[in-house]
């Protein structure tokens, strides 16, 4: 009997070594351990054994069976791992072809503009604002300083709706109604829509500004200054630089134009900035006490200083958008341009 | 303002270059626009000598010529009948002429030409500005005449013209002279006066005409002269060619008198002819409602009783400010004129020039405002012009009607106040010597304070605000330097909630994958009609622009729906496969018409999509994402729109409002709006859904035990709506269902004519504990009773 369970052994190793892949194995299991597989029938011949023989065979049996499943085990690991490594080569990638985007949209670059510098504003202090788009003439011109009749009113090309009414050619109404309305300290930016008869190739009927306002008891042309000067850096570069230029609107006294130096060139000259390093922004000045006054604040305790900036013209040097048509034209090869971005 | 430098030097040194000096203005308040060199309106256009000249050989009427550009001598062939030895200009191989043509060398007719014979138009000048120069001729020049010189310089046209932008604030830098007093200031020398000079030697003004001012509130200045045995020529050549550098067209020694007064003195002229004033009378008198005149350009005016004119005894020669009737100017037999240098109220200008719809340079000035000193500086420098062209005996005397005006208003001040509004330190020496080379003394007062003296030329000049204005800019605004409210309160500032719940909106459409787009406001009546709004609707009560770019552009929209749909039908034509878009905008709805108050404002939303995603449940998922998102539940029933698919459109609702509508866009009208593709839309009413949305994410307690699912399909007519069987299962009281959904709409001929089945799975889940067999066949049972009940559901089969 030792003889031929060291047959079964030998004859059950030389398959375990022959055999090469899992499902082999499997067989090879189930021919010689499996349930009547040839070791197994074999043990069931102990019982057939004398007592004496017994445990001495029993354990020659054992001793080859573990043999076997040892044989086995290591054989299958080899195997196993073998194999995965076969199906982990056949499972390669070109890792080069694209991805599965899902459908990523996008906001109006008018709108990021618009975010961005209000942010900027937030952060200073100043809440936000908007107002009606078709104003009272009372609010878009007399209560500014321009009476009717006043040569100023030729600055602005103006849409009307009947002698009272008009599309406001500014966000500059709402200075007077945050005034109206409100109480110093006022800190607001106030976007928006504006409307004027003006269409070429430079000009858009309808186009958005940002208005800011500041009224409390001591404010001076240097906070103004100074605010700018954080607005610019801000959306610009943070070296970027602002100066003033003496300029005229009826509702501010001083007024100035406010120029930064340009994005494009970084204020050596370039086409953008017509050789001048220089890129106009923005209007702005100290409120005029006449203003104040005809909105009912004293004009003796209380100033303060406001501008207004057109987003066009900022979300064109932003981006460097070349035609303030592109804005409305809205063809989605335009729109879907302007992704995220990552503030550096 | 076109001011040339050779014209500023009249009256200021100006030892700096054109750009400089621009600079120099731009600092203190004048924006310089543009700069024009005249000489450079045509390049390498040179004196030169006609050497020798011979018949072309193969060409009857051009000749072949030798030219002697002074360096060399070359070969031009032209058609001008040329004999040598003439003086003239050349344009050179490579040279632009002043209407941008390049000449270039090359064969005529078989002869080299290496360039071509000059008029005054290829320099930009013409035959009147050259004495002496006939028209359609080439220029001449004097014999000796240096060869190889720039022609343009050669005739004295090389002057440089600043294009000067003046705010309206100072209507007074309409003029060289003012303007050449801001120069002084600006490059910190002298300004000279205008030369005022001559003899008057005539019989006295009075003796002539009688001036009557009947409003002197719309004329409060009016002053005369008289000019006897006139001489009707042309004005010298620098006068004209000074006319003609901004712009004016010189017409006769008068005109140009009065012409350049206007532009040098910013005094607004007119000559009359003494022989058309009626009765020896000049009446300054509103007109009488309906008066007639017709003016120098022969339109028939109709006046108004509001309207100024200048009348003589029985009738109107001139509207006031404006222009002259048409007998009131110079003719070549004039023989004496009544020169006029009046004030006239700009508003009344403006308002009578808009409602005749008539305009000239002097309108145009005096609507920008005039001051007091001008009436008179003008008509003196108009006489003195006269008297120095010898263009007629001057009589003497000057009437004079005038109101009696502050020459000066007095602004008191101290440094410290201005220092206040700049924020910076104001030095008083700098601050006195400023404003004296303003035109503005300024003398202290006790307690430190200070009195500015301003003249009524700068009646923008009010305050203290316009007096630290006045300092600073010609100081220097790098003075100031930036502070952050360095003397003010702290404010907290933020958002608004329905500009936050805007911009909450615009990043989830975006997160959804559309493209945000903006459109015009304004838009084309034939809106409504497009989109088949009814004829009663609200909708067609819309805010109209009387002045609109046009009518496309004329009416303030009341839907946001149409502006989408043109743009999805402009990517569509442009090579867009697929678009999906959104706009946040307003709507504009009157109260009531005409305008009396100011009309509502509603702020939309719309959404638009076509291309090969694009469906209605692709429309729909955008919607149920934005709202689940704000967390607001709609509900969808199918809608009735006329201009949508009438199987394929839902209105919504948000706790029984309607909020808006989605759905699939009419074939015929996205047909009317040029689109080849099936278009999606929806539009919501952004300040409903603000009002309906709860707005807050909160927590709900969730089962760690295994959940339950259940499929169930049922047939029920095909009428049933599967959103109200949903709502049904979800209403059936079977406790623990956590959701119920459709996932197979199924028609068939084994289901039955008008019927369909629905296949619907339902989750049941408890928090405490694993459901049973028997809980949830029980709980399905209720489900089904209510589907049966509610919709005759059977069992499928």
């Amino acid at each position: 009997m030792k003889a031929q369970i060291e047959s079964i052994k030998q004859a059950a190793l030389a398959a375990v070594s022959a055999a090469s892949d899992t499902q082999a194995l499997g067989e090879v299991r189930v021919r010689y351990l499996g349930k009547s597989g040839e070791m197994t029938s074999l043990m069931k011949g102990l019982g057939a054994l004398s007592k004496e023989e017994r445990p001495e065979m029993g354990k020659v049996m054992n001793a080859a069976r573990a043999e076997i499943e040892a044989a086995l085990e290591s054989k299958t690991a080899q195997v196993a791992q073998r194999e995965k490594e076969e199906r982990l080569a056949l499972e390669k990638l070109d890792v080069t072809l694209p991805g599965r985007q899902p459908a990523r949209g996008t906001l109006h670059p008018i709108t990021r503009v618009r975010e961005d510098i209000v942010r900027v504003f937030l952060g200073m202090g100043f809440e936000v604002a908007e107002g009606p788009e078709i104003e009272s003439d009372l609010y878009n011109f007399q209560l500014l300083n321009v009476p009717k009749d006043h040569p100023a009113r030729d600055m602005q090309d103006t849409f009307y709706v009947n002698d009272s009414y008009v599309l406001r050619t500014h966000t500059s109404p709402m200075q007077a109604r945050m005034m109206t309305t409100r109480k110093p300290p006022i800190r607001v930016v106030i976007p928006g829509r504006v409307y004027r008869s003006d269409d070429d190739a430079s000009h858009s009927p309808i186009f958005h500004q940002i208005e800011g306002l500041a009224i409390d008891k001591h404010i001076t042309l240097g906070d103004l200054e100074g605010c700018l000067l954080a607005f610019a850096q801000q959306m610009f570069t943070k070296d970027t630089e602002i100066r003033l230029r003496p300029s005229y609107f009826p509702f501010t006294e001083p007024s100035v134009e406010v120029d930064v130096t340009c994005a494009i060139c970084g204020g050596k000259g370039c086409r953008v900035c017509k050789g001048t390093g220089w890129v106009e922004i923005l209007g702005a000045g100290v409120v005029n006490p006449a203003v104040l006054e005809m909105c009912g604040i004293d004009s003796t305790e209380y100033g303060g200083f406001a501008f207004g900036l057109g987003l066009e013209r900022i979300a064109m040097i932003k981006y460097g958008i070349p035609n303030i048509k592109l804005f409305y034209e809205n063809d989605v090869r335009f729109l879907k341009q302007f992704n995220g971005e990552v503030e550096k | 303002m076109l001011a040339p430098i050779s014209w500023l030097k009249d009256y200021v040194d100006i030892n700096v270059s054109p750009e400089k000096l621009a600079e120099k203005l731009v600092a203190i308040g004048f924006e310089v626009e543009g700069i024009e060199y005249q000489a450079k309106k045509a390049t390498s256009v040179k004196t030169c000598k006609i050497v020798s000249v011979e018949k072309h050989p193969n060409a009857d009427k051009l000749r072949v010529a030798q030219v002697d550009i002074g360096s060399s001598v070359i070969q031009v062939v032209t058609n001008v009948p040329v004999e040598g030895g003439e003086y003239t200009a050349v344009a050179l191989d490579g040279a632009r002429l002043a209407d941008g043509h390049e000449i270039k060398r090359g064969e005529l007719r078989g002869v080299l030409s290496e360039g071509m014979l000059c008029g005054p138009e290829e320099i930009g000048m013409t035959a009147a500005d050259i004495d002496g120069q006939k028209e359609d001729d080439i220029l001449r020049f004097p014999e000796g005449t240096p060869l190889g010189e720039d022609a343009a310089v050669a005739l004295g046209f090389d002057d440089v013209i600043l294009d000067v932008s003046v705010t309206a604030n100072r209507p007074d830098c309409n003029s060289i002279y003012k303007l050449a007093k801001e120069v002084a200031v600006a490059l910190d020398t002298e300004c000279r006066e205008p030369e005022i000079a001559y003899e008057a030697t005539g019989d006295d003004v009075r003796g002539a005409v009688d001036v009557k001012v009947l409003n002197d509130a719309l004329c409060p200045r009016y002053m005369a002269a008289c000019v006897r045995n006139v001489k009707i020529f042309p004005s010298p050549r620098k006068m004209r060619m000074r006319l003609r550098a901004v712009g004016i067209r010189p017409i006769n020694n008068i005109v140009d008198i009065t012409n350049y007064v206007l532009t040098e003195i910013g005094q607004p002229m007119h000559a009359f002819d003494l022989r058309y004033l009626s009765g020896g009378e000049i009446v300054v008198r509103n007109a009488d409602e309906g008066e007639h005149i017709v003016t120098l350009d022969g339109k028939d005016n109709t006046m108004t009783s509001s309207m100024l004119a200048i009348c003589d005894a029985e009738k109107p020669v001139a509207v006031a400010g404006i222009m002259g009737g048409e007998f009131s100017g110079i003719q070549p037999d004039t023989s004496t004129i009544i020169f006029e240098s009046a004030k006239f109220a700009r508003d009344s200008v403006r308002r009578t020039s808009r409602a005749l719809n008539l305009r000239s340079d002097s309108s145009a000035r005096f609507e920008k405002g005039i001051d007091f000193a001008s009436q008179e500086y003008g008509l003196k420098r108009a006489l003195t012009l006269v008297y120095q062209t010898g263009s007629g005996e001057i009589g003497k005397g000057v009437i004079d009607v005038k109101v009696d005006y502050p020459e000066v208003k007095d602004i008191e001040f101290t440094t410290a106040q201005l220092g206040r509004i700049l924020g910076c330190s104001v030095p008083k020496a700098k601050l006195v010597s400023i404003l004296a080379k303003l035109g503005i003394p300024v003398t202290p007062k006790e307690g430190g304070k200070l009195v500015a003296h301003v003249p009524d030329a700068r009646s923008d000049i009010d305050g203290v605000n316009d007096i630290a204005e006045e300092f600073i800019r010609v100081y220097g605004y790098s003075h100031i330097k930036p502070t952050l409210f360095k003397y003010a309160a702290l404010t907290r500032g933020g958002v608004p909630r329905d500009i936050a719940f805007r911009n909450r909106v615009k990043e989830e459409l975006a997160a959804l994958g559309l493209n945000e787009c903006i459109t015009y406001s304004f838009t084309s009546p034939s809106f409504a009609d497009k989109l088949r709004i009814p004829g009663d609707s609200e909708l067609r009560k819309w805010v109209s622009l009387i002045n609109p770019l046009g009518e496309a552009l004329s009416v303030m929209r009341t839907v946001l729906t149409h502006s989408m749909l043109e743009v999805l039908a402009y990517n569509a034509a442009h090579f867009n496969k697929s678009a999906a878009l959104f706009e946040i905008a307003k709507t504009y709805h009157p109260k009531a018409l005409p305008l009396t108050e100011l009309p509502e404002e509603r702020e939309k939303l719309v959404i638009g999509m076509y291309g090969a995603d694009a469906d209605y449940f692709a429309l729909k998922g955008v919607a149920e994402g934005l709202f689940a998102a704000l967390h607001v539940e709609a509900e969808y029933a199918p809608s009735s729109l006329a201009f949508l698919h009438p199987g394929r459109g839902a209105d919504v609702t948000v706790n029984g409002r309607n909020v808006g509508y989605l759905g699939e866009i009419h074939p015929d009208v996205a047909e009317a709006y040029g689109a080849d593709v099936r278009l999606y839309a929806a539009e919501f009413d952004l300040e409903k859904l603000l009002e309906e949305c709860t707005g807050k994410a909160s927590f709900r307690e969730f089962s760690r035990y295994p959940s339950v699912e259940r499929d169930l399909a049922v047939v029920v007519s095909d009428e049933v709506p599967a959103g109200d069987m949903v709502k049904a299962a979800l209403n059936a009281g079977a406790e623990d269902l956590t959701s119920a959904e459709v996932f197979d709409v199924y028609r068939g001929a084994q289901i039955g004519e008008g019927m369909k089945s629905v296949a619907m799975s339902f989750t049941f889940s408890s928090v405490e504990r694993t459901l049973t067999d028997e809980e949830i066949s029980s709980r399905m049972q209720k489900i089904y009773s209510a589907l049966e009940s509610a919709f005759g559901a059977k069992i499928r089969a």
